[in-house]
C-alpha cells in the first residue's frame, strides 16, 4: 500500500507544483494521440462509410481486414512503422524515425483499423433505405450521407473514443519509433516504462494515474457530447 | 386531364432480366393513381423511376410534356415510405427536414410544419421525440413531412400496410382530404386492393414489371382481365374453362373470375359436396369440392358433407382472358 500512496502523493505533487517537465510530457502525449486520433477519423470514416453504405468487389476482403486490423498488437503497428522509416527504409529519406511525426504515424495506424471497423458497423446499424427516404425529400447524395452519419452520431463517437484509448495507452509502438527521448519524444507511457524499469515506482505510478485522469477527462467530454440532450 | 408526369417505354433492368418495363402510363395532375402488384411485381422501382431515385435503363420520362431527367423529378415529388424512418429527433423538427434540405429559413420551416401538423392531427405531438412514437402516429409525421413541401406529385409506397386496420382507415380518410383539399397528384403503390379503393381514381395493375390493366379505380377492381389480376383483386374463384362452362352454363376459353360471396349453395344437389364450412366476419364460408376442384361459396344454411348445387349468377362471373386463367381449376387461398 505504501508505494500506491506515494504514487498518489507523488502524482498531485507533480501535477499541483507545476513540474515543467511532466506537464510538457502530458502536452505531448495529448498533442500526439489527439493528432492521431483526428488523423484516423478523417481516414477512417471515409472507410468505414465506403465499406457501410457501398458494394463493390472485395469488399468483404477489405472488411475482414480491417477487423483483422483491430486487433493487431501496437508494437507490431510500431514495428511495421519502424522498419518503413528505417534509415535504409523506403521512407527513411524523410529522417523521421524518433521524431513524434513518427510516433503520430505509428499511433494513426494502429487507431485507424478501429475507427473504421466501428464506424462501419455503426453506419450499417442506420436503416438502409434512410438515404433513399432523405433523398426522396429533396436530400443531394452527401446531404444524405451527412443524416445518416448524424442519426449514428453515438456509435460514431464511440469509434472515436475507442481509437483515442487505445494510442493514448499504447507504449509499444510509442517507445519503439519514438525512442523515449527526454524533451522530444518522452510520452506519459514511455515514461512510466521508464521510471519502473529504474524501480522508481511510485513516479512511474504517478505517471499511470496521470494517464488514466487524461485519458478519462477526455472521454468525459466525448460522452457528454455523445450523450448531448438524452435523458 | 393534362398529365402531370408520363412514363413511356420505361425498362429498368437488374441481374440481366428487366424488372421493370412499362409501355405508357400517366399521372395526371391533381390526380390519385394506384399502381396494384403483389410483392416482387416492381412497384417500388415504378415508385422510385417516377421520383427520380432510380435513373432507368430505357425509355423517357416526361413532365408537364416535357422530357425530364432524375433531378427534375426529386424537384417535384416527395415520398413517404412503407416504414415512416423518422429521424432522431422532435416530431416537428422531423417534419422540417426537407424544408432544410431546400434551405427554407427557420422562421418559415416553422410556420410550415406547424400548418402540417395541424393539419394532420400531430399538433400535441409536436414536442415529443420522433422515437416514441406509436406506429401510426409516425406514418403520420412521415406524411406530414412529405406534405410540407408542397410537392406536385406526392409519392406513397405502401405507407398503410404496417398499420392496423383503425390507424389505416383514418390516415386514408385524411390522406384523402388532404389531397382533394391541396389538388396534389399522388401516385400509390399498393397491393392491396382496398387501399386503391379508398383513395384512388384510377387503377393499373402490374404484374411481373408490366402494366397488364389500367382505368377507373372500380372498374379496374371489378373487372380482372386474367387470372393473376384477379387473384390480386381477392376474387376467390379463379375458374378454369371447364369448370367455368360447368357452373355458369356457358363457354368461358379465358376461364372467369367469381366472389365467394356470388356463389350460393342448395342442399340435395349434385353439383358438389361441402368441404367444411369457415366463420368469416362477413358470414359463414363453404369451401366445396366440385368434381376435384374446390371452390369458396356463401356458407349459409350448409354443413360439411352436404351435397349441394352450386348457383352462380351470370352477372357475377368475370370471363377472364390469356394464358394465366387456363392454369389450372382451382382457388385462391386454399
Amino acid at each position: 500500500m505504501g508505494v500506491l500512496w506515494d504514487a498518489l502523493t507523488e502524482a498531485f505533487r507533480l501535477l499541483l507544483t507545476g513540474d515543467r517537465e511532466t506537464w510538457e510530457v502530458i502536452a505531448r502525449s495529448l498533442r500526439i494521440s489527439l493528432t492521431a486520433t483526428a488523423l484516423a477519423l478523417a481516414l477512417g470514416l471515409p472507410v468505414g462509410a465506403a465499406l457501410a453504405l457501398s458494394r463493390f468487389p472485395g469488399r468483404r476482403t477489405v472488411l475482414a481486414a480491417v477487423n483483422t486490423g483491430m486487433g493487431v498488437p501496437p508494437v507490431v503497428a510500431g514495428l511495421v512503422v519502424t522498419v518503413l522509416l528505417w534509415r535504409s527504409g523506403p521512407l527513411g529519406p524523410l529522417e523521421l524515425l524518433y521524431t513524434p511525426t513518427a510516433m503520430v504515424i505509428a499511433q494513426t495506424a494502429i487507431a485507424l483499423p478501429l475507427v473504421a471497423g466501428l464506424s462501419s458497423a455503426a453506419l450499417q446499424h442506420v436503416d438502409p433505405e434512410l438515404r433513399l427516404q432523405m433523398q426522396a425529400l429533396g436530400a443531394g447524395r452527401w446531404r444524405s450521407l451527412w443524416v445518416v452519419a448524424v442519426e449514428a452520431r453515438l456509435p460514431l463517437l464511440a469509434a472515436g473514443m475507442a481509437g483515442f484509448g487505445a494510442v493514448i495507452s499504447e507504449v509499444g509502438a510509442a517507445l519503439m519509433v519514438g525512442g523515449n527521448i527526454a524533451g522530444q519524444t518522452r510520452v506519459l507511457t514511455t515514461a512510466a516504462v521508464l521510471e519502473a524499469s529504474k524501480g522508481a515506482f511510485a513516479l512511474a505510478l504517478a505517471f499511470g494515474i496521470i494517464l488514466l485522469a487524461i485519458a478519462f477527462s477526455v472521454n468525459l467530454v466525448l460522452t457528454a457530447l455523445q450523450q448531448h440532450g438524452r435523458p | 386531364m393534362t398529365a402531370l408526369l408520363e412514363l413511356d417505354g420505361i425498362e429498368v433492368h437488374a441481374s440481366g432480366r428487366a424488372i421493370l418495363a412499362v409501355g405508357e402510363l400517366a399521372v395526371a395532375r391533381g390526380e390519385t393513381l394506384a399502381v396494384l402488384g403483389a410483392n416482387g411485381a416492381g412497384k417500388s422501382t415504378l415508385l422510385r423511376v417516377a421520383g427520380g431515385l432510380l435513373t432507368p435503363g430505357a425509355g423517357e420520362l416526361r413532365l408537364d410534356g416535357a422530357a425530364v431527367g432524375a433531378a427534375a423529378l426529386r424537384r417535384v415529388s416527395a415520398a413517404v415510405l412503407q416504414r415512416p424512418l423518422l429521424l432522431r429527433a422532435g416530431v416537428a423538427a422531423n417534419v422540417e427536414t426537407g424544408l432544410r434540405f431546400a434551405r427554407v429559413p427557420a422562421r418559415e420551416r416553422r410556420r410550415r410544419a406547424a400548418e402540417w401538423l395541424e393539419r394532420l392531427g400531430l399538433s400535441d405531438l409536436a414536442r415529443r421525440p420522433a422515437h416514441s412514437l406509436s406506429g401510426g402516429e409516425a406514418q403520420r409525421v412521415s406524411l406530414a413531412r412529405a406534405l410540407v413541401l408542397a410537392p406536385r406529385l406526392l409519392l406513397l409506397d405502401e405507407p398503410f400496410a404496417a398499420l392496423d386496420a383503425p390507424a389505416r382507415a383514418e390516415l386514408l380518410a385524411d390522406l384523402r382530404d388532404v389531397l382533394a383539399g391541396t389538388g396534389t397528384a399522388a401516385l400509390l403503390v399498393t397491393h392491396d386492393r382496398r387501399e386503391a379503393a379508398a383513395v384512388a381514381d384510377r387503377t393499373a395493375v402490374l404484374e411481373d414489371g408490366r402494366v397488364s390493366q389500367v382505368g377507373a379505380t372500380a372498374a379496374v377492381l371489378d373487372g380482372p382481365a386474367d387470372a393473376a389480376c384477379a387473384r390480386l383483386l381477392g376474387f376467390e374463384n379463379v375458374l378454369g374453362p371447364a369448370l367455368a362452362e360447368a357452373l355458369l352454363h356457358a363457354p368461358h376459353p379465358g376461364g372467369a373470375a367469381v366472389r365467394a360471396a356470388d356463389v350460393r349453395l342448395r342442399r340435395g344437389g349434385t353439383d358438389g359436396v361441402v368441404v367444411r364450412v369457415l366463420p368469416y366476419d362477413e358470414g359463414p364460408r363453404a369451401v366445396v369440392d366440385v368434381g376435384g376442384a374446390r371452390i369458396q361459396a356463401d356458407g349459409a344454411g350448409v354443413a360439411a358433407g352436404d351435397a349441394v348445387a352450386v348457383v352462380v349468377a351470370a352477372a357475377a362471373a368475370r370471363p377472364l382472358r390469356g394464358p394465366g386463367a387456363v392454369l389450372a381449376d382451382r382457388t385462391v387461398g386454399f
